[in-house]
């Protein structure tokens, strides 16, 4: 650090409350604190199952209604939120693909709020293969497992980021 | 005010004890909430509250003293870096040095970089693994940054090396601790050096 430090720019130590209680000693381990969390974790992964199922019915909902005309960016904000829920969620609930998908989604869906023109054929896509992606068969599936599924989707989302209006490349 | 110098010289194997210690985790989404209220359980934390907005982050934050704030950086309305802006911003408020670690989607260099200028601590890119999360936690409990205030910026001093996360992490298999010997000879001194220098370039020019 450099020895003269300007008037009006104050630097001080900090040692916060966190800092000295998470320093004590007796602690859970570890190796077992990361066990425990996975044990944790684990005990969700049927209800999430149920609610990404919920979640994916609601995003149908939501397409519907911008389908049926009703597009405006309240709804697409709509379907951005749940299918972030979703791709926040998805792999650490044993769901990797389901994930994939929806940070795909979640790109396509920005580069529309960044002005690209809202394709309604290539967000269904993405919904019918979060649907696919959630079922018992495609668990613990990751998505180099299946590079048809993932290069196609790939393909709509570098097409929607060169329709961004502006955009050189 | 200097703070001790606690910091283990590895963080490989150590360990947290968040007991007694309230966190605040900070998610619009309710299962999100619910994974990272699991990890911290199993973590070894008792006092673990939530909010799924930045209203519920700044009442929380008046109601009681919160040791540590996890918070999405997309957090509603606004999101999670304006949270952490009004926090450290705020002269008034006893919370403006509170450790905040910063959840994203992204790990774009921009974001991680808009999470530092807003005064994060950390950032952990989501979706996480409870590895993950316990390395962040411990990174911040033995973190010696100090603090800087100006007029521009409030929070943890930017200017820091990453030398790698605890455990490990984000570290290449092959790299070993570098062991260095106590020095068994004086210094060179600035004649000596220079001398040295000399004979190098006459070397140089022959």
């Amino acid at each position: 650090m450099s020895a003269k430090t300007p008037p009006n720019v104050r630097i001080f130590a900090v040692k916060t409350r966190f800092q000295e209680l998470a320093q004590r000693p007796g602690g859970v381990p570890r190796d077992i604190a990361i066990q425990q969390a996975e044990t944790g974790i684990e005990v969700h992964k049927a209800d999430f199952v149920d609610w990404a199922e919920h979640e994916l019915q609601e995003l149908s909902r939501a397409l519907r209604s911008v389908v049926a005309g009703q597009a405006d960016k309240v709804r697409i904000d709509e379907i951005y939120d749940r299918c972030r829920q979703l791709r926040d969620t998805g792999t650490t609930m044993g769901l990797p693909l389901l994930t994939f998908v929806a940070d795909n989604l979640c790109r396509v869906l920005e580069a529309v709020q960044n002005g690209a023109p809202y394709d309604a054929e290539v967000v269904e896509c993405h919904i019918d293969a979060l649907f696919l992606a959630k079922r018992h068969t495609y668990r613990n599936i990751h998505p180099d497992q299946v590079p048809e599924m993932t290069s196609g989707l790939h393909r709509m989302l570098e097409r929607a980021n060169r329709s961004i209006p502006g955009r050189s490349d | 005010m200097q703070v001790a110098d606690h910091k283990p010289k590895s963080l490989k194997n150590v360990s947290v004890n968040l007991r007694d210690l309230t966190i605040l985790i900070a998610d619009s989404g309710p299962f999100m909430r619910r994974v990272v209220y699991s990890m911290l359980r199993g973590f070894g934390a008792n006092r673990i509250l939530e909010a799924g907005d930045a209203a519920g982050v700044l009442s929380a934050l008046m109601q009681q003293k919160i040791d540590i704030l996890i918070l999405d950086a997309k957090l509603p309305p606004q999101d999670g870096l304006a949270v952490t802006q009004a926090i450290r911003r705020n002269t008034d408020n006893e919370n403006r040095t509170l450790p905040i670690l910063i959840m994203t989607s992204d790990a774009h260099q921009s974001t991680v970089k808009d999470a530092r200028d807003a005064g994060a601590n950390m950032v952990v890119v989501k979706p996480m693994s409870p590895t993950t999360l316990y390395d962040r936690l411990v990174w911040i409990a033995f973190d010696r940054r100090q603090f800087i205030d100006c007029p521009t910026y409030f929070g943890p001093d930017r200017r820091f090396k990453i030398e790698g996360y605890p455990t490990g992490v984000g570290r290449r298999a092959s790299d070993k601790t570098i062991e260095v010997a106590e020095a068994t000879e004086p210094n060179l001194e600035q004649d000596d050096i220079d001398s040295l220098f000399q004979a190098a370039r006459a070397g140089q020019s022959e």
